[in-house]
């Protein structure tokens, strides 16, 4: 393997590397504009320029590969001249106008013309082009032409990685700017990676734009549970608000993030989060709502017997959750009627990211199956064509291909558990709300295997619980609690499906 | 309103294809084709060969815009292009393009009214020899003077 | 008695190009190993005569032995530095020797598909040469099993549609993809990864059609034409207030000065004159008493403190503006910029900027030196080479005309306003 030194310091990569991963591996941290990991090399920037010895002119560090014994620098006079002269450059044309820029805080140039840079501006106000300010160039993305540094990463990530061409670089010179289609917009599933790759504020997110500056903002890695890809992410958020959602690129799951589920945070703050529970279309307090629901499993169990309650696993809810609907069943209500047999079909859906199956957590529960068994779809169906059934007790898109039948058979009463009303295209008995995934600790296990779990990072509304507290609760009040009264006693609980 | 490439060109295009491993490639020469047709490269135009050729639209637009060649507006029967480059420039080419805006009363970039004439500056043409140089259209005019420049409108028929 | 090759013959007519030798070279060297072609043409020190002068065979020999894809002949007939005009010249005097010279080339190389790209300006030129083409096939010069050697190569005439940076090696073989011509980075180089991915060959006209001599007199003959390193004969373009503008072959190392006198007939009356850019507008100018030094081979130029080029000489006589020249240049350099790379995209506009308002006069203090600033922060820090093709003039002439530069800058101007032939009004 080739041997190579930067700024004193030697690392062996494998043939192919270039002098910025090397830099990259060694901690020297070179600055880029044009260059990111997942996109091919354009070499267009020149902000990353160093020194290799042997060589008459400065090199580009993305675009060079190492060699055996080569030697480089990154700290000398004449790259620090280079990255202030990049700089210059590209502030030329610039309109800095970073006061009114939502980038502000997390702008390349910014950055580094705060590091590298710190030059007196040498372009008289009247020699700097003016450029088209912002339009809408998509639902979720916003162009400003005047501040962009035509790196291309944009256009670039619509060639290569959603493969929808719908940027180019039009003209040429420096009337070069990004071009859409007239009348066309920017609505590729992936949309906004668009606004996150920019290093300037050209690509904007409209969704984000002035909610918050950045540098307020706090970040906590979790994960996506938008479909079965298990995207690990990174939550912005500050003063229980969260405020976008990016990808935390993890090589096992992925790099981008799509648009849904940069969006599956809106769910917190839309109108339409349940905070309250819902008793025969009537708001009512949650902890009433609860006993409520325990008095309807009580009426159910004691007119027509345990056997004629149903509950539902569901893939869209954590391990937790499932095993605490799991233990309802069998501990409290001692119904061999349980169903945890939700077959999804699984697979990356366009090539990218987005799984066929929209639910985060089928395969979590599979394992819960294997300990818990109970009755398959068939079973399930058979058994509510049989009329046997009084009372359902789900999750309430786990109740989604059920409900033309439950429709039909007006006689079957609900409890169903949610997080907004939108999930909610069904009447039901008895409504309760429980904690987002924002909201509260959760494992999955993605559409390939792998366990992960979600991590809080804002509160839920006032009392609004975890899922499987809210169960625990409603346990209790059956008298046959299932004793999931906090963390200590769910995590041993748990401990034999996420080992 | 919608463009149809004509089944000539069409023909033209297809034969053309044959030419390279690679059906990106018969783009420039296709919009030569397409321009000898209508005059200019309107966004439909592009709309109908990036369907034609099966490349999105934004391949086809970057290409257009990046090829000083191709009209992205009508132009006047006859494309008037005055070299402006340096040996043209050291032998007389500006009192030549000055002498062009009065006698034609446009700008560069403009058409006369009639759409006779398009007035518009190129660069080096690659005939310093013979400078100064105008291209009519496709055709070289060598050695201009003023004189010259009248007897050429006079040719082409600009009423006095 | 000065040899000429490249313009010895003057026949767009096949027949009397076959009347007068032509296609002989292509069948001798088909009778020779290919390897044994690109052996003579090394042997010839012929350098590649479109402006970066680099060793023709050596070129040829980096095509890949063990590379099992197509291999791409590529002509660059994109003429369109200032100031150089005779590919065209020679494309329209000597067709069919620029087809011998393909022929050859891509025999020696094991190409069977080679492309002219020329640029679209030159209409006609096309056409000819598409004819020349067709009517060379006809006879068995070109296409399948040529002169029975079961050798087969076809040629396409690509035609460019106005950008000056296709000329630019790897710009061209995007444009030729049908892409914008954005240059390439490099490595890989085109000989290994070139026109479709695949192995390719880059030549300018002249150094193709210098490829027949070569084969028919061998590479030794070759050599001592010239002058030590710069062997051969070419062509130079020259332009501007001389009696005869016009292209000439000459053989390397003829003192400019009998150039000038001698060939392009000395300077038009009451001219006298002031400087030269004797390699295509790319190249740093010189003084009249620095060209008048030199003689016209790669190593005197650069001694004289420029560079050879494409062997564009272009004329200034004591009424050209130096600093209304070098916006012309600017302006065309900014113009055609294909903006990809930093440097170049912001730099030669805002230079234009500055040389647009000191040669007006409205200049500010320090505006001189802030122009060569941007021009020496693009040099070398371009992909390719156009940075630096506008940095060098930029350099050059300020370095070298200081003066007049001064007086712009304090508002004097230089008194050519109404004297020079070719004050702009823009």
């Amino acid at each position: 393997m080739p041997k190579i030194t930067i700024d004193g310091k030697t690392i062996d990569l494998p043939a192919g590397a270039t002098i910025l991963q090397a830099a990259q591996a060694l901690g020297i941290y070179i600055p880029r504009y044009c260059y990111h990991p997942a996109l091919s090399v354009s070499g267009t920037c020149r902000m990353c320029a160093v020194e290799v010895d042997k060589a008459p002119k400065l090199q580009i560090a993305c675009a060079t590969e190492i060699a055996d014994g080569m030697i480089a620098r990154t700290d000398t006079a004449a790259v620090k001249k280079a990255r202030k002269d990049v700089l210059e450059f590209l502030l030329a044309n610039h309109p800095v106008d970073c006061p009114i820029c939502d980038q502000a805080g997390e702008c390349s140039l910014q950055d580094y013309y705060m590091d590298y840079g710190l030059h007196k501006s040498r372009v008289a106000p009247e020699d700097k082009i003016q450029r088209s300010k912002h339009r809408a160039a998509g639902r979720y993305l916003v162009l400003d032409n005047e501040r962009c540094i035509l790196c291309t990463r944009c256009v670039r990530f619509c060639d290569e990685v959603t493969k929808t061409n719908e940027l180019t670089v039009s003209g040429r010179s420096d009337a070069s700017f990004i071009d859409i289609r007239e009348g066309k917009s920017l609505d590729n599933d992936y949309s906004l990676n668009i606004a996150e790759l920019c290093p300037v504020g050209a690509f904007t997110s409209r969704d984000f734009r002035f909610k918050q500056r950045v540098w307020f903002l706090k970040r906590i890695k979790s994960v996506c549970t938008g479909c079965a890809a298990g995207c690990n992410i990174e939550v912005h958020y500050n003063e229980n608000t969260v405020y976008r959602l990016m990808p935390s690129p993890n090589p096992e799951t992925n790099t981008w993030l799509c648009d849904r589920g940069r969006m599956t945070y809106k769910a917190l703050q839309a109108g339409d989060r349940l905070r309250k529970a819902f008793v025969k279309k009537g708001s009512m307090e949650i902890e009433p709502a609860i006993r409520h629901a325990a008095h309807l499993l009580d009426e159910a169990a004691r007119k027509t017997g345990p056997e004629s309650v149903v509950v539902l696993g569901s893939p869209y809810l954590s391990i937790e959750d499932n095993l605490a609907l799991a233990e309802l069943a069998a501990t409290s209500l001692k119904t061999s009627n349980l169903c945890l047999d939700f077959p999804r079909e699984q697979g990356v859906k366009d090539g990218i990211l987005i799984n066929k199956d929209d639910a985060p957590d089928a395969n979590g529960l599979k394992l819960l199956k294997a300990r818990y068994a109970g009755l398959d779809q068939g079973a399930l169906i058979e058994l509510i064509n049989s009329g046997r059934i009084k009372l359902i007790v789900a999750e309430a898109r786990a109740l989604s291909s059920l409900k033309e039948k439950l429709r039909e058979l007006s006689n079957i009463e609900t409890v169903i558990l949610a997080v907004t009303k939108s999930d909610l295209d069904f009447e039901s008995a008895c409504v309760l709300p429980y904690a987002a995934n924002f909201e509260t600790e959760g494992h999955f296990v993605n559409y390939k295997g792998l366990l992960q779990k979600t991590t809080p990072s804002v509160a839920a509304p006032d009392g609004v619980k975890p899922l499987w507290t809210v169960l625990s609760k409603l346990s209790s009040c059956t008298g046959a609690p299932i004793r999931l009264e906090d963390a200590a006693e769910l995590r041993e609980r748990i401990s034999e499906f996420i080992k | 309103m919608s463009y149809k490439i004509s089944e000539k060109t069409r023909a033209k295009i297809d034969e053309l294809r044959k030419i390279y491993p690679q059906k990106e490639a018969v783009l420039i020469p296709a919009l030569h084709e397409m321009q000898k047709e209508a005059g200019w490269v309107s966004e439909d135009a592009i709309d109908a060969l990036s369907a034609c050729l099966g490349l999105p639209y934004a391949r086809v637009k970057g290409v257009v815009t990046f090829y000083t060649m191709f009209n992205r507006a009508p132009v006047g029967k006859y494309h008037l292009q005055v070299c402006r480059n340096i040996s043209c420039h050291s032998m007389g080419a500006p009192r030549i393009l000055s002498h062009l805006k009065e006698k034609l009363r446009i700008a560069e970039g403009e058409t006369t009214e009639d759409g006779l004439f398009t007035l518009s500056t190129v660069e080096c043409l690659g005939s310093c020899g013979t400078a100064p140089v105008i291209a009519v259209n496709e055709k070289y005019h060598e050695n201009m003077s003023v004189e010259k420049t009248d007897m050429l409108l006079r040719e082409l028929g600009l009423q006095q | 008695m000065m040899e000429k090759i490249l313009l010895k013959t003057e026949a767009a007519d096949i027949e009397a190009y076959i009347k007068a030798g032509g296609y002989q070279a292509l069948r001798k060297a088909l009778a020779m190993k290919s390897e044994d072609v690109t052996a003579e043409v090394k042997k010839s020190n012929l350098r590649g005569r479109g402006g970066a002068g680099f060793p023709t065979g050596l070129k040829w020999s980096f095509i890949p032995k063990a590379n099992t894809k197509p291999r791409y002949l590529v002509c660059n007939a994109d003429e369109s530095e200032p100031g150089t005009f005779k590919d065209r010249e020679l494309i329209l005097k000597n067709p069919h020797l620029l087809i011998e010279g393909l022929a050859i080339a891509s025999y020696a190389i094991g190409a069977k598909q080679c492309y002219i790209y020329i640029r679209g300006e030159f209409a006609k030129e096309t056409g000819l040469l598409s004819d020349c083409v067709n009517e060379a096939s006809k006879r068995g010069y070109l296409g399948n099993n040529i002169l029975s050697s079961g050798f087969d190569l076809n040629i396409a005439v690509h035609r460019g549609a106005g950008a000056y940076i296709c000329g630019e090696e790897t710009a061209l073989l995007e444009s030729i993809e049908g892409k914008r011509g954005l240059p390439r980075l490099k490595p890989p180089f085109p000989a290994v990864v070139g026109l479709f991915g695949c192995p390719t060959v880059i030549n300018n006209v002249e150094t193709l059609a210098s490829v027949p001599a070569i084969i028919e007199k061998g590479g030794d003959w070759y050599s001592k034409l010239g002058a030590g390193k710069s062997a051969g004969t070419k062509l130079f373009s020259v332009s501007g207030p001389v009696k005869k503008p016009g292209v000439y072959e000459i053989e390397l190392g003829m003192p400019f000065k009998k150039f000038l006198e001698d060939y392009a007939g000395g300077m038009l009356e009451g001219s006298k004159l002031k400087a030269v850019i004797p390699g295509g507008s790319s190249v740093p100018v010189l003084t009249a008493a620095e060209a008048l030094k030199m003689n016209l081979d790669y190593e005197s130029v650069q001694q004289a403190g420029s560079m050879l080029g494409s062997g564009g000489i272009i004329i200034l006589d004591d009424k050209a503006c130096m600093v209304e020249t070098l916006l012309v240049l600017a302006k065309f350099y900014h113009h055609e910029s294909c903006g990809q790379c930093t440097p170049c995209r912001e730099g030669g506009g805002w230079i234009e900027k500055l040389l647009r308002k000191l040669e007006a006069g409205k200049g500010k203090e320090g505006d001189i030196a802030l122009i060569y600033s941007i021009a020496e922060n693009m040099l070398a820090r371009t992909l390719c080479p156009l940075g630096d093709a506008l940095a060098m003039p930029v350099m050059s002439f300020i370095t070298k005309f200081r003066p007049e530069f001064e007086a712009h800058a304090a508002g004097n101007g230089c008194g050519k306003r109404e004297a020079g032939s070719g004050k702009s009004t823009q």
